[in-house]
Order: structure tokens, then sequence, then C-alpha cells
């Protein structure tokens, strides 16, 4: 019985040996067949075994990498997030660019530091100042329009007041010239405080939604043609000789952050033609329109022409001296919306049937007929 | 060892070679739990010496297949140290859980300075810090692992025969 317990023990023992004896084989192995014994082995034995190894690696990559993931998609969607303030700031920006551009001289670029306290809703701080040429009451503008003026000037920075500002005024007029007006803030309440109204507008001018309103260059502060706003209404007021309109401003003052201030040998030359993109779309569709307008007059006025012509062959030549008048008056007439000012004739028309009446007594010698007492006289055109 | 046994062993033995190339991974901790080393010793206290210098072979071969350079090395280690276990299974009792925890951390330390002396890859102070402090913290990790394994695993694993 006690042989079988050595028995064991030796063949445990051969074990031992022989598996010890092929592990040192296989470390004494040459690297060339080393790897292909190992390779063997991956790829049959331990394939199941490695393919789970890996797919526990890359669980575990995945979840080292969960948290980075989710930082860098937090941090993506705050990029995103970004993108279209950028957007809007790099549009704002070309727009700067494209004014500096039609500008070509006499301004200085600035970025304005909105103040957020109280009081300040209404003043800037512009990042440039008297060094570069920046003087007080120099006009604020802004690709969309006017801005403001600046109120006081230091070496590096300015100040300026903003259209929304109680006593900011400017003169105004329609691109065409029609209209004439005082700009200033509406000073009404809630969001309405942040429109403007143009005052003062006779009240023969009537101004339909949506006309553009420019600065004048009257008062040599502005120059003229820089866009202020559009009408929006008629504010109703008790005033009987004149109109005040409400304008939507062309330029908001939250929105503004960067701007040019003209300098003023650049307001005394004038910025015209440089607001073309936003007043050429406006004058241009009036052109066409009295162009159409006037075309359509002179083949009318052609027809009545030729008829008049077929009816003076028969009745004589003294219409042909009218008729060349009312030829060569027409032809002058240009494709402008401004009407040539109307002048009184001094001499009655010849076709009149209403005789001439006499002057009244006491008028000057050569004053027109029923001109009163004491009136200049007047020479015709 | 009869054949439910001998199933259940070979379960419990593949179970945690499944977890060694899963769980291992998984966790990718600098002292990592070595479950083969687990496995071996689970199964060489319950068969003779010889049985488990060839499973310690085959397992260390196949674990060294995935390390070429040091190929053989961990066959030769886990060889010697299934034989070892297996020759003082009658110095531990199976039921007793600090002297298995024992038994799994001296395993896995002397398997690692083997291995290391062995391998010959690791030279100077590595050699130091890893058989000093990495070892001694992977084979806690293992011990205590073990011994989990070893209590869930109890109603699996019968006393091995003394």
């Amino acid at each position: 019985m006690a042989r079988a317990p050595r028995a064991n023990s030796r063949v445990d023992l051969a074990l031992l040996v022989g598996c010890a004896f092929l592990s040192v084989v296989a470390i004494a192995l040459p690297e060339e067949v080393r790897q292909p014994v190992a390779s063997g082995l991956r790829r049959t034995l331990l394939a199941p075994l490695v393919a789970l190894q890996s797919t526990a690696e890359h669980g575990r990559a995945a979840l080292a990498q969960h948290d980075a993931v989710i930082i860098s998609a937090d941090s993506l969607a705050l990029r995103a997030m970004a993108v279209a303030s950028l957007e809007r700031e790099n549009a704002r920006l070309r727009t700067v660019l494209a004014l500096g551009e039609q500008l070509r001289w006499g301004f200085v670029p600035a970025e304005v530091l909105h103040g957020r306290g109280l009081g300040e809703e209404f003043t800037v701080m512009l990042t440039a100042g008297a060094s570069v040429g920046i003087r007080k009451l120099s006009p604020v503008v802004a690709p969309e329009g006017l801005v403001g003026m600046v109120l006081s000037t230091d070496p590096g920075t300015s100040q300026a007041i903003l259209w929304s500002h109680p006593d900011f005024r400017v003169s105004a007029m329609t691109p065409d010239g029609r209209a004439f007006g005082i700009v200033r803030p509406h000073m009404g309440s809630g969001a309405s405080r942040y429109l403007l109204e143009m005052s003062n507008v006779p009240f023969r001018n009537s101004l339909a939604p949506g006309t553009l309103i420019v600065s004048s260059g009257l008062g040599g502060t502005y120059p003229r043609g820089i866009p202020i706003g559009t009408v929006m209404q008629e504010d109703q007021t008790r005033e009987g000789w004149a109109r005040t309109y409400v304008i939507r401003p062309a330029v908001q003052p939250s929105d503004v952050t960067a701007v040019m201030v003209l300098l003023p040998e650049r307001v005394r030359a004038g910025v015209s033609r440089v607001w073309t993109t936003v007043a050429a779309a406006d004058s241009g569709a009036r052109s066409i329109a009295a162009a159409g307008d006037s075309a359509a007059r002179r083949a009318a006025m052609a027809e009545v022409m030729a008829r008049r012509a077929a009816v003076d062959s028969t009745a004589g030549g003294d219409s042909v001296l009218a008729r060349d008048s009312v030829l060569a008056r027409d032809s002058v007439v240009p494709d402008t919306l401004v009407r040539p000012r109307r002048t009184k004739r001094a001499v009655p028309r010849a076709d009149s049937a209403r005789p001439p009446r006499a002057p009244r007594p006491g008028a000057a010698p050569g004053a027109a007929p029923g001109a009163a007492p004491g009136a200049a006289p007047r020479v015709a055109p | 060892m009869s054949g439910a046994r001998a199933i259940r062993a070979l379960f419990v033995f593949a179970a945690l070679v499944v977890m060694h190339y899963s769980i291992r991974p998984l966790l990718g901790w600098r002292a990592p739990i070595d479950f083969l080393l687990v496995a071996i010793l689970l199964t060489s206290v319950r068969v003779r010496p010889g049985t488990a210098a060839m499973v310690g072979f085959v397992v260390g071969l196949a674990a060294d297949s995935q390390t070429p350079a040091a190929f053989g090395c961990g066959a030769l280690v886990l060889t010697g140290v299934a034989y070892a276990a297996s020759w003082l299974k009658a110095v531990f009792f199976a039921d007793n859980l600090a002297l298995n925890g024992i038994f799994f951390f001296l395993g896995k330390w002397i398997f690692d300075v083997a291995f290391v002396l062995v391998e010959r890859r690791l030279h100077g102070w590595t050699v130091v810090t890893q058989l000093l402090i990495w070892s001694p913290l992977s084979a806690l990790a293992t011990a205590v692992a073990g011994l989990l394994l070893l209590v869930l695993l109890r109603p699996l694993l019968d006393a091995p025969e003394t």
C-alpha cells in the first residue's frame, strides 16, 4: 500500500520536471520561433479570451473617456451657443469695414463701451479720443446710420451721447428734400422711449410710413445724408401748423459695438453717397416710378400735340409759338421728385379769357396786377 | 475527486479565467487582481501536485502568449507555484479564511518575484519598486478578491482533500 503514494509522488515529480523543462525550452526559444507560437496560441486557444479582454479594454476606455466626452460635449454646446453671437459680430464688423471703405478718410473707428450704471443708458464711452483727432460734437455713426454725438473727449477716450439722450437733436429731412424737421428722442414711456420723433414738419408735407429720414446737414454738426430712421406713423399732436412723425431709429444703441467717429474735416466735406446702400434702394424705386410717370406724360403730350398740330394746320400759325413754348417747358422738366418752384406770372396768359385786373391803388409801379398795396414789383421770369 | 466535484471545480476555474480577461482589464488598476493565480491556487489544492503543475504550465503558457518577450516565464513560475500549493495543501486548512488569505497573498507575491527574476526585463530601482510596492499591493488585492470569491463560491467548492 505504501508503493502507491510513492509512485504517485514520482509521477508528480516527473510532471513537474517535465513542465519546468518545457517552460525553460519556451524561454530559450529564439525570437523567430517564439513569436509564431505565441501568435498561434492567441489566435486559437486564447482567441475568445483575447476578444473578451479587448472588449473589456474598450469598455474601460469608454468609461474613462465618459467624463471627458461629457466635458467636451458641454464645451461644444457652449461654443455652439457662442457661434451665433460671433456670427453676428462678424457680420457687424464686416458692415463697419464696408462703411470704412465708403468713408475712405476723415473718420476714426472706435469701440463702444456701454455703461451699465443708472443714468448711463443714454451715454457711451468710445475707445478713441482727442489724440486721434476726435473733437467735441463729432458725429458718431454706424453702418446703419446715426448713433449720436461726442460730448467730451479725453486723450484716449471719448464720451458720446446716443440718439436716445434727452438732449439729442438733429436737423433731418427726407432724402428727396421734400420735408424737413427736427428729430429728437420720443419721450414716451416703455418701449416707445427708444423711438425718435420728427417734429416741425410743415403741415403740407405728409410722409408715408417707411419713408427714410436722413440728416439734413443744417446746423453744421451732422453732415447731410446720414440715415436716422424710417417713418413709423404720424404722432397726433395739438399743433395745427406742423406735423410730428414717430421715427423708427436706424441704429439700436444696445447693438452698437463698433462705430466710426467723423472728424471735423470730414463733416465739412460731407458724406454724400456713403450710405448709398440704404438710400439707393429707396431713391431708386422713386426714380423708377418718376421715370415711368414722365414717359407716360410725354407720350400723352405728344399725342395731344399731334392732334393740335393737325387742327392748327388748318386754323393758322399763331399756335405754333404756344406749342413750342409748351414743348420747351415740358422738355426741361427733370425726372426728379423735386418740383420746380412755381412763380406767379407777372404777365397774364394770352389765352386767358379773363381780362387782366387793374392794379390796386397805391401799389408800386410794375407790381403784379391785383397785388396788395406796397407790394414790390415782380419780374417776369 | 468525484465527477460532480470535478465539474464544479472546472466551472469555477473557467469563471475565474473569464474574470481575469474581463474584470481585470475593466478595472485597470495599477496593482491588478490576478484571477488566474486564484484559479490555479484553488485548483491546485484540490488535485495532485503533478496535475497542478500541468495546470500551472498550461495556464502560464497561455498567459505568456500575450507577452511574447517573456514567453515561458509565466509557465515556469506558475508550474512551480501550483506544484508547491498542491504539495503544501496539507499545511493549509481550506475553511480557514485567514490562512487562505495568506496563501493567496504569498502565492501571488512569490509568483511576481519569480516572474520578475526569470523575466529579467526590469532593472535597478524599477525592480525594487515593483517587488516591494506594486507586487505586495497586487498580492493584497488578489488575496482580498480570492477570499471574497472563496466565500461566494463556497457552495460550489468543497473543502480540499487532505
